[in-house]
């Protein structure tokens, strides 16, 4: 497919083209954030930086509604009742615009659970279908950013239906998809000189360092289940406050309420956090991971022992985990709290247990 | 759209009992004749009962497959949901979702002794498997019921443990913490009532449920007489949203209970990372 050129003056145009077929989810500025909104008119798209949030909104949204109910009093006897449900309505197709190379990967690990657990979650099924993902290659890594670690990159691909190279004056766009080519259809070819241009900064992409071999994580982890000493003392500062968790590509818990009105309302589901004690907070009382220490365990082991155990499989000799390195977690922690610090004391204490 | 996983289907309670001052038993029947003929399950699988405004949760379905007239639950009152299933009358709507989980192993327990232990609402999961197992009286061999509860008021299922005690073809030992001045039973908990009976773990399956501190002194009991891992069997408790591995929150390692459970082997459990 044909190299496209997406000039800096003509993108908010191409994102106001795309928002009359589409929901276009962009990242906007918002004091010192960076976060995906609606577009709106008048609206300044930001790509100059990862937003801060990820993109998983476009796939889970952060309130979803499951189901919709309606009760009705019986006419002749106001004691009794019927009730009636339905369904949500469709979601609209929708274009992401802006996300980063580890956002549109976690597509892929959100499929495993949404898809491919068990039962398929033809809500998110839906979602997942009529969302385009519009990347923008990352120039260079943050000193947060561990894409590599899990089989990733700042340039890769992966989940992405166009991808956008920051070049001089704008954007290389290549279309990854068939659907990603729809969007581009009007934009310019790449001059010659543009494309030069591009080779040379691929050709120089800074080198993203050694990453840990993450096959033997699992079974570390396991050794180290029983150890409180060791998740106390790497949970030590942790304020249980979830912001690691919402921020997360991949984290993909949820709650299930009901919001009553009366006599109709809806049951919702919406973004839930295994950093709170109330997550698995028991009617009877009891709570199986009451302790902080218990909960970073958890988050942890879902993402590095949990996941490849049930889902594995190696990319370029690292086993599949439910992170995709974005670094999130480690950025916006207000107590800096670091994974991959975590992971690495796993990796050598697990070692000789 | 079909494939909703959280699109309950309609259900009208039938019939409401107090079992105890806190509990209460439920029959329902789903709305739609042809999807309660349709409706298959096994003893110790679960379903979650909705209360529209006040939300769902996860009940055993403690009627054996074996009596399809209507789908039993029992609920204690502890929070919000409870407390209002405990203000819906006969003819009142919810919602059910199910069967959902994994049952007891009833055909590997064909021709087995079997011991029941309960303790307090634990009974509900251990009724539909016994009634199912007299039901099919002939496939089992010796069935004893070691059932206890704080009170004789506490006691769920009281006509029906009476109706047991009479049959004659199986066992039955109650026994309360602290009794009335008519209770006739034994006084004591559970697990000394199980010593005392010293029943053998020749051919034996144990299967227990109730609170977690009776559940930890059964098993160092059924230890002592001679049960294997693999011959005590139990159900886990857990808070759970969707019923179907997805929401996350009552995992056990990599094993959701919702799915892979409720119902663990002792064996089984001793294989996952101790976190319940």
């Amino acid at each position: 497919m044909v190299a496209r050129f997406l000039a800096d003056d003509a993108l908010t145009r191409q994102a106001e083209t795309w928002a009359r077929d589409y929901r276009l989810l962009a990242p906007v500025r918002e004091g010192q954030a960076v976060v995906y909104r609606t577009w709106a008119p008048d609206m300044r798209p930001f790509l100059g930086r990862p937003p801060t949030a990820s993109a998983k909104q476009a796939l889970l949204p952060q309130t979803e509604n499951l189901l919709t109910y309606t009760y009705r009093k019986e006419p002749t006897d106001l004691t009794r009742t019927e009730v009636f449900l339905a369904e949500p309505l469709p979601p609209e197709p929708t274009v992401v615009l802006g996300a980063r190379p580890c956002d549109a990967r976690a597509g892929k690990l959100l499929d495993r659970v949404f898809l491919e657990r068990g039962v398929k979650d033809e809500l998110y099924a839906r979602r997942r279908a009529a969302t385009l993902f519009v990347t923008v290659a990352c120039e260079s890594m943050e000193n947060t950013c561990f894409c590599h670690w899990t089989g990733g990159g700042p340039t890769s691909e992966e989940g992405s239906d166009v991808m956008l190279f920051p070049v001089s004056g704008g954007y290389v766009a290549r279309a990854i998809t068939e659907a990603g080519e729809k969007l581009l259809a009007a934009l310019p070819e790449a001059p010659a000189a543009t494309m030069e241009e591009l080779a040379g900064i691929l050709a120089h992409l800074p080198e993203p360092g050694p990453a840990p071999d993450l096959r033997q994580a699992p079974e570390r982890f396991l050794k180290l289940f029983d150890d409180m000493d060791f998740w106390t003392d790497e949970s030590a500062r942790c304020l249980s406050c979830g912001v690691c968790t919402y921020l997360c590509p991949t984290c993909s818990c949820f709650n299930i309420t009901d919001e009553d009105w009366g006599l109709k309302g809806k049951r919702v589901r919406t973004w839930d956090t295994c950093m709170s004690a109330l997550y698995t907070l028991e009617g009877s009382g009891h709570n199986p991971r009451s302790a902080r220490a218990q909960r970073l365990r958890n988050r942890v082991g879902h993402k590095f022992c949990y996941h490849p155990r049930e889902f594995p499989g190696e990319t370029g000799g690292q086993p599949e985990v439910s992170c995709t390195g974005c670094g999130r977690c480690i950025k916006s922690c207000p107590v800096s709290v670091d994974i991959r610090r975590i992971v690495r004391d796993i990796l050598e204490k697990g070692e000789g247990k | 759209m079909t494939g909703n996983p959280y699109m309950p289907q309609l259900a009208t309670i039938v019939e409401t009992f107090d079992e105890t001052p806190d509990i209460k038993t439920f029959r329902v029947v789903l709305l739609d004749p042809e999807a309660m003929a349709k409706f298959t399950f096994l003893p110790g699988q679960v379903a979650q009962l909705s209360a529209f405004g006040s939300g769902e949760s996860t009940f055993v379905i403690n009627s054996p497959p074996t009596r399809m007239d209507s789908l039993q639950f029992t609920v204690m009152r502890v929070g919000e949901l409870t407390h209002r299933l405990h203000t819906l009358k006969a003819g009142d709507p919810v919602g059910l979702r199910g069967p959902l989980g994994n049952h007891f192993d009833v055909e590997g327990m064909k021709g087995r002794d079997i011991v029941f232990i309960g303790g307090g609402v634990g009974m509900a999961p251990l009724r539909t498997l016994l009634l199912y197992m007299l039901d099919n009286r002939a496939d089992y061999g010796d069935i004893t019921l070691i059932y206890g509860g704080r009170s004789p008021e506490h006691l769920c299922y009281k006509a029906e443990l009476a109706e047991w005690t009479a049959r004659g073809d199986m066992r039955v030992e109650l026994t309360v913490d602290n009794p009335d001045k008519d209770w006739k039973g034994r006084v004591g908990v559970v697990p000394t009532v199980l010593t005392e009976l010293g029943t053998s773990a020749k051919n034996a399956v144990a299967v227990t449920c109730g609170p977690p501190i009776m559940i930890r002194f059964t098993i160092q009991a059924l230890e002592k007489l001679g049960f294997t891992d693999e011959q005590i069997v139990t159900t886990l408790e857990r808070r759970m949203k969707c019923g179907v591995g997805l929401c996350g929150r009552c995992n056990i390692g990599d094993k959701f209970v919702c799915v892979d459970g409720p119902v663990f082997t002792q064996a089984q459990l001793r294989g996952l990372p101790q976190e319940f």
